[in-house]
């Protein structure tokens, strides 16, 4: 993916611009809103990460102008501000993510990805999703295994679709509670692996291949590729 | 002094005195034409008639006829005046005045008035002094034919001294009441204006004693409930606001000196030691240093959520919430992480309204409650999420568990900031999480009661007394009318 990243502070800038290229990203780097607003409204990128408080122009007025030009370019915002409220003012600016700083670069990679798949195929077309031989159905809202039906809760079944749109892709924790759940505070335990592990007993156990994988240090992805 | 003149209500006052003499001046006017104005015109009539009639009898019957009909009258007595002087030759033929008053010589058919002497008689009729009296009359020149030489001047007054006298006095009266009006006036005005500028001065006094840095001065108030107490209160209000959150400002900054300096100089100390160090020490250096710079972060994040809370902002709106409806989602996300760590949890609900409140932290301060009962209560078996609704309309959230419990003596300092109990030092943790919590009640004005959990009370011979964590929110008609948002209560204790 092309992105363009908007941030003030240089080395920030650099750390997180190294952290997308070394995933196979183009990163194109403005070090103030102005700059940033001339390169979005010239440039053809497939995501933008933008502070929330730049030099010149904010990181809000400037998403707000682009999309004020049709820009539907998905776009995150990075922000010390991690309150409700400044999640809800950059969401309605026209963001479509929201990460609060200091961030682990696996939660930004995650994000971006995730926000330019969701470009890349939206997702109200796809209703059947297949990794190996696990297949979802989000109408009929059944999941087989090696067409062997496997029952889930509801919660489970929200899980495992969030994780299929994604697959692939590296999920973290936080997007889970975000997504599945709805919900924004930082939970002290492990309430998400636990859920996660019931899961993965009922779709993995007793296959050869496991396709729900724990990535050290991020989150999770299912994939079929080792 | 010019202070009090320039005053508000000085100046209404000098209005209201303005009014209040143009009013008694009208009505002082009104009076006094009701009265002497229809008197004076009745005395001109009368004069006018008495004329008319001893024309007529000059007329029909001559002179001779007029002196005696004027002799006869004089005799009267009355508040009548005559006087028939014979002219050219000035002879007086009849009348009661000793002499012509020179005013009459002027005023020949019109109008005038006169002073003249009046003889004071005793009881027996016995002349004991003169008196000097007012008079109106009016002069006429009769004539026995247009071109005759021979002509009469005819005085016909009357005595006006006694109407005199009442029309001074009343004029008096007028013009000592207008005076006592504006004086009155004037001073309650400044009696008025004293007292209000003595009050205002309090207010005055105490903002710029807050101003100087005594945040913790108060506007004092008379108790009597007007609405200079109102403005007091509602000031005082604003104040005990401010002087919280500046006072969560500078707990915020003292937390983070004391909890974020000691680890950020440990940091240094670290890195500093081990810059010649083998890579094998240098890598482990790094792993501590990441750990730390993480609980850090961790311990920061939560502080600036506490301060924003606080600050009434970062609550995301409050709205209606279904709170069971939270419950139960709390509950779902949180059962299997409880039930990996051997506890059951069971969630009882009663329908209960919707409060004020916002999701957001509802579901934060459930999840702290839940966090900590996984971490501190060892040895339990049992968490409980209860949520039912409050005698007064609210809802009542519980969270019970049958670990340890927390000790009587230290429910309070539970929730300040960075107290962890001896119990907990070996777990991890920032010590931030029931202020957290704590914050989030006030935020929503609820109660927030920690004590034993009754369910391991009934046997009390097993050690673990148990948690109990109640939050009572007050109903949601409640919320906007609430005339005293001071410190929301806060109880520690067994409840009877």
């Amino acid at each position: 993916m092309r992105i363009l990243l908007v941030e003030d502070d240089a080395e920030a800038a650099a750390y997180a611009a190294k952290g997308l290229r070394e995933a196979g990203h183009v990163v194109e780097h403005a070090l103030d809103g102005e700059t940033g607003s001339n390169m979005a409204s010239s440039g053809d990128y497939d995501a933008y990460v933008i502070d929330r408080m730049l030099p010149k122009m904010d990181g809000l007025t400037l998403l707000s102008r682009q999309r004020e030009d049709g820009d539907e370019t998905p776009a995150l915002f990075l922000s010390a501000l991690g309150e409700v409220d400044d999640r809800v003012s950059g969401l309605k600016a026209g963001g479509d993510d929201y990460l609060v700083k200091p961030y682990a670069l696996q939660e930004l990679l995650a994000r971006v990805e995730a926000m330019g798949r969701r470009r890349a195929a939206p997702a109200s077309v796809n209703t059947r999703f297949q990794v190996a031989d696990l297949e979802l159905d989000v109408i009929t809202r059944t999941v087989r295994r090696a067409s062997k039906k496997i029952d889930l809760q509801p919660r489970e079944f929200r899980l495992l679709e969030y994780l299929m749109r994604h697959a692939g892709q590296v999920v973290t924790r936080t997007m889970l509670l975000e997504n599945v759940w709805e919900y924004h505070f930082d939970p002290q335990t492990n309430v998400i692996d636990v859920h996660i592990s019931r899961l993965r007993s009922k779709i993995d156990k007793g296959f050869e291949k496991p396709l729900l994988k724990t990535v050290r240090g991020a989150g999770y992805t299912i994939s079929d590729e080792d | 002094m010019l202070r009090l003149l320039r005053t508000t209500s000085f100046r209404f006052t000098l209005i209201y005195v303005l009014i209040f003499t143009v009013s008694v001046s009208v009505l002082g006017a009104a009076v006094y034409r009701a009265t002497f104005g229809a008197a004076e015109r009745q005395t001109d009539i009368t004069i006018d008639n008495e004329i008319a009639v001893l024309s007529e009898l000059f007329t029909a019957s001559g002179p001779g006829t007029l002196t005696r009909v004027i002799r006869q009258r004089t005799a009267w007595r009355d508040d009548s005046i005559y006087m028939l002087i014979g002219a050219p030759s000035g002879a007086v033929l009849a009348g009661n005045l000793t002499a012509l008053p020179p005013e009459a010589l002027l005023a020949e058919g019109s109008f005038f008035d006169f002073q003249f002497e009046r003889p004071i008689l005793d009881a027996r009729g016995q002349e004991i002094g003169i008196e000097t009296r007012g008079a109106r009359g009016k002069v006429m020149r009769f004539r026995p034919s247009p071109d005759a030489e021979q002509s009469y001047l005819v005085v016909v007054a009357r005595d006006i001294g006694a109407r005199e006298f009442l029309r001074d006095r009343l004029a008096n009266v007028i013009l000592r009441v207008l005076g006592t009006t504006i004086a009155m006036g004037l001073v309650i005005g400044l009696v008025f204006s004293r007292s209000l500028l003595r009050r205002v001065e309090t207010v005055n006094k105490a903002t710029r004693a807050i101003r100087a840095g005594d945040l913790s001065k108060r506007i004092p108030q008379t108790g009597t409930g007007d609405e200079l107490d109102d403005l007091s209160d509602n000031l005082n209000s604003m104040l005990d606001q401010i002087e919280r959150l500046l006072a969560g400002m500078r707990e915020v900054s003292d937390n983070i000196a004391h909890d974020l300096r000691s680890p950020l100089t440990r940091i240094q100390n670290r890195l500093t030691d081990s810059i010649n160090a083998d890579p094998e020490t240098k890598d482990r250096v790094l792993r501590a240093t990441l750990e730390d710079s993480e609980r850090m972060l961790g311990t920061f994040n939560a502080l600036l959520s506490i301060a924003r809370i606080e600050s009434g902002e970062g609550t995301g709106g409050m709205a209606p919430t279904d709170i069971v409806a939270i419950a139960e989602e709390m509950a779902e996300l949180y059962e299997p992480a409880a039930q990996d760590a051997g506890f059951e949890l069971t969630l009882i609900t009663a329908p209960t309204p919707p409060i004020n409140g916002s999701r957001e932290l509802i579901s934060q301060a459930i999840a702290n409650f839940l966090d900590n009962a996984l971490k501190y209560a060892v040895g339990g078996t049992k968490i409980e999420i209860k949520v039912e609704p409050s005698d007064k309309g609210g809802a009542v959230l519980q969270i019970c568990d049958d670990g340890p419990g927390v000790e009587s003596k230290n429910r309070e300092r539970i929730m300040q900031r960075f107290v962890r109990l001896e119990e907990s030092r070996t777990t991890q943790g920032s010590g931030l999480g029931l202020s957290l919590v704590a914050a989030i009640a006030r935020a929503h004005n609820a109660e927030l009661v920690f004590d034993d959990n009754q369910i391991s009370a009934a046997n009390a011979k097993a050690a673990n007394r148990g948690l109990r964590i109640t939050m009572v929110f007050p109903p949601v008609s409640d919320e906007p009318y609430r005339r005293n948002l001071k410190k929301p209560k806060q109880k520690t204790g067994v409840p009877a």
